[in-house]
């Protein structure tokens, strides 16, 4: 079955020697976990991985549990979902006992950090999932793509080196990587999966190593006077259509049935569409995940109105960072944050 | 929500014309500051009257949400009050409170919240004098700032920042 990212374009000439490399790379991550998973599919109740969808441009979810599938499993840059929500919540594993075969799961770098932190909370134990580790050089924001380029009929969508080839119904588009990454990967500091069984492909080189380059973009809105950044969250919380998308997407919003922006009793928000009610449920997402949240941007990614929620939770890690020295996610023996205290501070 | 609009009865006393309008809302722990501002009360010390107080039964129930929904739909102040650390009446209560009280704190700036309007402090039982100067010294840290624009409306004399994020 032909790969689309791996697939050559008809319109790309002269495959510089790197590039080559590059894709041999790729196309051979793909081949050690399809054969990493095949061998180890006996003795799991289920693999979770990315396959292609209808859409060239995204991958789709996709749930293994016999050998014949192994072989739309993929990965790179185009398979930009966290999986591991699915761990955590209905109904990908309602049929599955809890006393069942380990499940498989393949997390990229972020993904791996929401796994620690679901360990840390004890809603997952770390002998009940085995970690495909992908190493992740960014993932592609499609709005982007949209946004750069006038899009027809995507026929297919390859990476090779540092670009993004489309062929749109004839029209071939070469777009530099770089520049369709999503907003979050631009600032990563953990691309290589923290946690994992199994790693594949060649560690990836983290693109930021310190706060200033990680969170830019809540440093870019603190530059603002208050009534600057009111105006700026107004207008862009304003656009919320409080769908939920974006609690339903994050991997640590577990709360499920119980979540009060839901709940009758206790009663925190109403069904009115007003700015105040947009905020709070912002507020309350944002709270609830302060300590916990590793930056996924899977709230962001599923947002319908392009709403940069993840920018919320960026300036909550940011404090969590600066103030009690704590990055969720990677220590799986950690207790968060704002779960525990220490009577001897007084600074803060 | 509660209508949460200026009150329309004048206050019977002399302050009256300063405290017209603000409301304050205090969150106090049960066991020290709630027992603080009676004691200020029964020792008849003179205190603002724009406080509204809810009783709660150690700053350790403070959800930081109670906070910022009070901010969101409009009240002007808001003031939490507890036991000093190491004296919480549930021995750690307050700790786990400092620390979201602080997260918050510096979080809602980045909202566009003023954070001046939020304040938390630690007052016992027996400090009914340091009750009385907490809450002078906040409700007029809260006149000083006037009432609370909210986010009801879109203010229109703020053109929408073009902030580029990557």
């Amino acid at each position: 079955m032909a790969v689309g990212w791996v697939k050559r374009s008809a319109a790309h000439h002269a495959v510089s020697e790197i590039e080559r490399v590059e894709k041999a790379v790729l196309e051979t991550s793909r081949m050690q976990l399809h054969k990493l998973v095949e061998e180890a599919l006996p003795e799991l109740e289920m693999m979770i991985g990315w396959a292609e969808s209808s859409d060239p441009l995204q991958t789709t979810p996709i749930f293994i549990r016999d050998a014949k599938s192994i072989s739309k499993l993929t990965c790179g840059p185009l398979c930009s979902q966290n999986l591991t929500g699915y761990l955590v919540k209905p109904p990908a594993l309602d049929s599955v006992p809890k006393d069942a075969k380990p499940i498989g799961i393949c997390v990229k770098g972020c993904d791996s950090r929401s796994l620690v932190a679901l360990i840390q909370e004890k809603f997952l134990t770390r002998d009940r999932v085995r970690i495909f580790g992908i190493p992740c050089r960014g993932t592609v924001d499609w709005r982007k793509v949209e946004k750069r380029v006038q899009l027809l009929n995507v026929k297919s969508a390859t990476v090779e080196d540092d670009w993004l080839i489309l062929d749109d119904s004839g029209t071939t588009h070469k777009i530099a990587l770089e520049e369709v990454l999503s907003r979050k990967c631009l600032g990563c500091r953990y691309p290589n999966p923290v946690i994992h069984d199994v790693l594949i492909g060649q560690s990836a080189t983290p693109r930021s190593t310190d706060l200033a380059t990680t969170y830019r973009d809540v440093d870019a809105i603190e530059k603002e006077p208050l009534e600057q950044r009111l105006a700026f969250w107004q207008s862009e919380l304003d656009r919320c259509i409080r769908c939920y998308a974006c609690r339903n997407a994050c991997p640590l919003c577990v709360c499920q049935d119980k979540c009060i922006v839901e709940t009758r009793e206790p009663r925190w928000l109403t069904q009115r569409a007003g700015i105040p009610e947009k905020f709070l449920f912002h507020f309350i997402h944002a709270m609830h995940l302060a300590g916990r949240c590793t930056g996924c941007g899977e709230c962001e990614r599923v947002c319908p109105m392009e709403i940069p929620v993840t920018l919320i939770k960026e300036k909550l890690n940011k404090i969590m960072e600066e103030m009690l020295g704590y990055a969720a996610g990677l220590d799986p023996d950690a207790v968060p944050p704002l779960l525990t205290f220490n009577p001897g501070e007084t600074e803060i | 929500m509660k209508d949460l609009s200026p009150r329309s009865s004048a206050p019977a006393d002399e302050t009256a014309a300063t405290t017209q309008g603000i409301k304050i809302v205090g969150f106090l722990c049960n066991w020290c500051s709630y027992g603080g501002a009676d004691t200020a009360g029964v020792c008849r010390f003179k205190q603002p009257t724009d406080l509204r107080v809810v009783r709660i039964p150690c700053t350790g129930r403070m959800d930081p949400l109670f906070i910022a929904k009070s901010l969101i739909y409009g009240v002007d102040g808001v003031l939490v009050s507890g036991c000093h650390p190491r004296d919480c009446h549930y021995a750690v209560g307050n700790f786990y409170a400092r620390r979201r009280m602080e997260a918050l704190k510096a979080f809602l700036p980045f909202m566009g919240i003023d954070t001046q309007r939020f304040r938390y402090t630690w007052v016992s039982a027996s400090e009914g004098q340091q009750w009385q100067k907490v809450v002078t010294e906040f409700s007029e840290q809260i006149h000083r700032l006037g009432p609370n624009p909210g986010l009801k409306q879109r203010s229109g004399d703020h053109s929408i920042p073009s902030i580029a994020l990557r």
